[in-house]
């Protein structure tokens, strides 16, 4: 479905990703991990368009991403929830919400949308008057989740949504990635949380300084000796 | 090394050209025209050590200019001498520098630009209010336009020189860093207020001397005249033209402000003005570099052309 | 005395209401794209022209040609930012500020000189045929133009806040607004946002230059003048915030009226502009800052 070959991210001067190749087929979870900058954000931000790739190839559905501006990849059928939600806060939830739906394909079934995502986090549907800036930590994920279903992506990419919950919250989080996913969303989910996200995935990535270093199913990796050594003390 | 000797060469051989000029040149237009070139040249110089050189976008570098031509004007006007008269205005430039600087540095970036800008405005009006009769030059019987010609060149010269001086001192060091960063130069130990402070002090002193020099050059314009935001904007377009943060920028600037003034002349409406804008508007937006980087990247172009070896190095 | 005091501060309010929509349009591009558009002034002064010919040659009434005046402006915005402002799009916001006041100063510089080519330096006005007409209450006369001014400009604002809190578009505004790089991530193309935020903001311009025109005079070197009120008003009443316009075109009417009242009408203008200056010293951050909305 999505496929990266070779890609490689400057910063100004600073080279940030080193021939990046990975693969995302159509119903998997895949999670990308590894350290803080080891480049797990950048990736995700060149395949929704944020970033320009220097060179290599992004491929969705026969589709290249390189040079696709980002609101045209939202149409394509990617959605990214960005590091820490970046909800609108001045806005209320259910115009967040509006707003997730804005792309031409999802506008038409706005309402449909609503209720799916409400069903899923009823807690937003009983705020959705209110500020999004009033919003706890743990519901200003689900709102940026749910925004991002709005648009009924066939590709959801979450950047490390369990950042700064409680972790019973954590918890309830993986579990509602792995809903998503069983309703027919494909999902590549970037963590630092690596146990929870290794047995949750399909498959994984272990990225370090801008390199890929290691893949496999996410059990296994999980087994993997320098991953325990390394992540899991 | 040899670079230097070159640019110093050059230097002296251009100002000794300017200064026989008045030999040669029997035509008072030509004269002024020279005088105009000086006179921006001087004013963008000026507005380069705090605009260019420490990155603080002045946008009320007229203020200094009007309260330099307002002194002297009217100490001179008094009877004072002109000489202590013209230097007063340099001096109360700064004194006006050292009040506003410290609430105006308080203000970063652009708001520091739009502060001095109001800074500026209330100046002007309150001049205007304060003043609002023509005044005419104290030495009208006797006017000659040589020493004002002199005036002007020795200025140019001292204010160039002293900015080449400040920026290659530690000083002009400390002021670089503090544009390419306040909080990294403060980390430094290099006091940010301090040297903004000095860039401002410094350029207001020069643009109060070439105020001066107006009013002791003009022969009669009211005196809010100098506070208009002309004088700011025009030298600043120059500075920006030539290239902001070099010596030559503004020099370059100036002349072909000048020149591109000249040669539009037949045209009412300030035709000069619409392309020296376009031009402005250019050079911020694809030149940051101004006229200078132009010449810069063409020179490598020939420099590369002629060593097509280096060229597929650098491709590698 | 007390009568006089109270005709000064009703003339205030009712310039004030004018005052807020000269600055409507710069809040509203400020707060949406960062671009420090100073050639405001010369949109204003643009739209002015526009209302003077169509008077002038066509006989077209001033608050009939609002539509005219806007639409003009909006096209003028259009290419604008298209030819000049949409290049620094994505500078870093501080070097964004920064280079778009640069360039808005070279812009003015060229549109102050091409309307002194095109009308001449003079002064145009229009006098209607109920230009002088006013009522009184209370003693206190209400010049019939101010009125509309405050009327039109009270319109406007409505309009302009009906839109961006009720349509599908006016939400994409405040989203991009807010944080463009989640707003590109629903989808919303920001350079649209951009040029439709840029575009409106100078129609509005535009609006407010018929005003002008109406109450006041225009002239080729107008534009400034009108960018420091409109500065000042979108640091008085908060940057980016639609209605705190309205607030501080009023705050900025009442300070002139009564520096005209109390000292003289001849440092109206310095009042306002040491207020800015106030303003911009203690509570630099607190009006003009970054802010959500």
């Amino acid at each position: 479905m999505l496929r990266l070959e070779k890609v490689d991210v400057f910063y100004k001067e600073l080279q940030a990703l080193w021939g990046i190749s990975m693969v995302v087929n159509e119903g998997e979870i895949v999670a990308l991990v590894g350290p803080n900058g080891a480049g797990k954000t950048t990736t995700l931000r060149i395949i929704s368009g944020l970033l320009p790739s220097a060179c290599g190839s992004i491929r969705f559905l026969d589709q290249r991403l390189e040079k696709t501006p980002p609101h045209r990849i939202v149409e394509l059928g990617i959605s990214q929830v960005p590091e820490s939600g970046k909800i609108f806060t001045g806005m209320s939830v259910l115009e967040n919400l509006e707003l997730g739906a804005f792309v031409r394909r999802a506008r038409q079934e706005r309402a449909e949308g609503l209720e799916r995502v409400y069903a899923m986090f009823p807690r937003l549907a009983e705020r959705k008057n209110q500020q999004a800036g009033t919003l706890s930590g743990g519901e200003r994920q689900m709102l940026a989740i749910g925004r991002a279903l709005m648009s009924n992506p066939r590709l959801l990419m979450l950047d490390e949504p369990s950042f700064g919950l409680a972790p019973i919250l954590v918890e309830h989080m993986f579990e509602m990635i792995k809903k998503i996913n069983q309703q027919g969303v494909t999902v590549l989910l970037v963590e630092q949380n690596v146990q929870a996200s290794l047995e949750l995935a399909d498959r994984a990535y272990l990225l370090e300084n801008g390199r890929i270093v290691g893949e496999g199913k996410g059990k296994d990796l999980l087994s993997f000796e320098s991953v325990r050594s390394a992540y899991l003390g | 090394m040899n670079k230097k000797w070159i640019a110093l060469i050059v230097s002296i051989l251009a100002v000794i050209g300017l200064a026989l000029a008045p030999v040669v040149i029997k035509k008072d237009s030509t004269i002024n025209l020279v005088i105009l070139v000086l006179l921006y040249m001087t004013l963008a110089s000026s507005w380069n050590i705090l605009g260019g050189y420490t990155g603080q976008t002045n946008l009320g570098h007229a203020a200094f200019f009007g309260i330099g031509s307002l002194t002297t004007r009217l100490l001179w006007i008094q009877g004072a001498p002109f000489v202590l008269s013209f230097l007063a205005g340099g001096l109360v430039a700064v004194a006006l520098a050292l009040l506003i600087g410290a609430p105006a540095f308080k203000l970063r970036g652009v708001y520091f630009a739009i502060g001095t800008l109001a800074l500026a405005q209330i100046l002007n009006l309150t001049a205007s209010n304060i003043w609002p009769e023509m005044s005419y030059n104290p030495a009208l019987a006797s006017y000659n336009l040589i020493p004002r010609y002199y005036l002007f060149l020795g200025l140019a010269v001292v204010t160039i020189a002293c900015s080449y001086l400040l920026v290659n001192s530690r000083w002009g060091l400390g002021m670089m860093a503090v544009r390419e960063g306040e909080d990294a130069a403060e980390s430094l130990g290099i006091s940010a207020l301090k040297h903004k402070l000095l860039a401002l002090g410094i350029s207001a002193f020069f643009a109060g001397l070439v105020g001066g020099a107006f009013a002791y050059y003009h022969v009669s314009y009211y005196l809010n005249m100098p506070f208009s935001p002309e004088w700011t904007f025009d030298p600043m377009m120059m500075a920006y033209i030539g290239g902001t943060g070099t010596i030559i920028g503004p020099i370059i600037g100036s002349v072909f402000f000048v020149l591109l003034k000249q040669l539009l002349v037949w045209n009412v409406g300030e035709y000069h003005l619409i392309i020296f804008g376009t031009l402005f508007i250019l050079i911020v937006l694809f030149l940051p570099g101004g006229l200078v980087e132009v010449w810069k990247k063409v020179r490598t172009l020939i420099t590369q052309r002629k060593k097509p070896g280096k060229v597929n190095r650098s491709e590698v | 005395m007390l009568q006089s005091l109270g005709q000064n501060l009703v003339f205030g309010l009712l310039v004030g209401a004018l005052y807020g929509l000269v600055a409507l349009g710069l809040s509203l591009i400020f707060g949406v794209t960062k671009f420090l558009n100073v050639a405001h002034g010369e949109l204003v002064m643009f739209g002015g022209y526009a209302c003077f010919w169509a008077f002038t040659l066509l006989g077209v009434d001033p608050f009939v040609s609002i539509p005219i005046s806007a639409m003009f402006l909006f096209l003028i915005g259009a290419l604008l930012y298209k030819l000049v402002f949409s290049r620094t799009v994505k500078l870093p916001e501080e070097s964004k500020i920064k280079n778009t006041l640069l360039v808005a100063f070279g812009l003015s510089v060229i549109l102050q000189n091409l309307a002194l080519r095109m009308w001449t330096a003079d002064e145009r006005g229009i006098t209607t045929s109920y230009a002088s007409v006013a009522f009184t209450i209370l003693e206190v006369r209400f010049p019939i133009m101010r009125v509309a001014s405050l009327v039109v400009a009270v319109v406007f604002l409505i309009a302009l806040q009906l839109f961006l809190r009720k349509t599908y578009t006016g939400k994409a505004i405040r989203a991009t607004t807010q944080n463009w790089e989640a707003a590109s991530l629903m989808g919303i193309d920001i350079h649209k946002v951009y040029l439709l935020s840029f575009a409106l903001g100078a129609a509005l311009a535009g609006v407010a230059g018929i005003l002008v025109t109406v109450n006041y005079s225009i002239q080729p070197a107008m534009g400034l003048g009108w960018t420091m009120k409109a500065l000042i008003v979108m640091v008085l009443g908060g940057l980016g915030n639609i209605p705190g316009a309205l607030v501080g075109g009023l705050i900025l009417g009442l300070t002139e009226s009564a520096t005209s009242f109390f000292i003289s009408s001849n440092y109206r203008e310095v009042a306002g502009l040491v207020l800015f200056l106030l303003v911009l010293i203690f509570r630099p951050q607190g009006l003009f800052g970054a802010k959500e909305a």
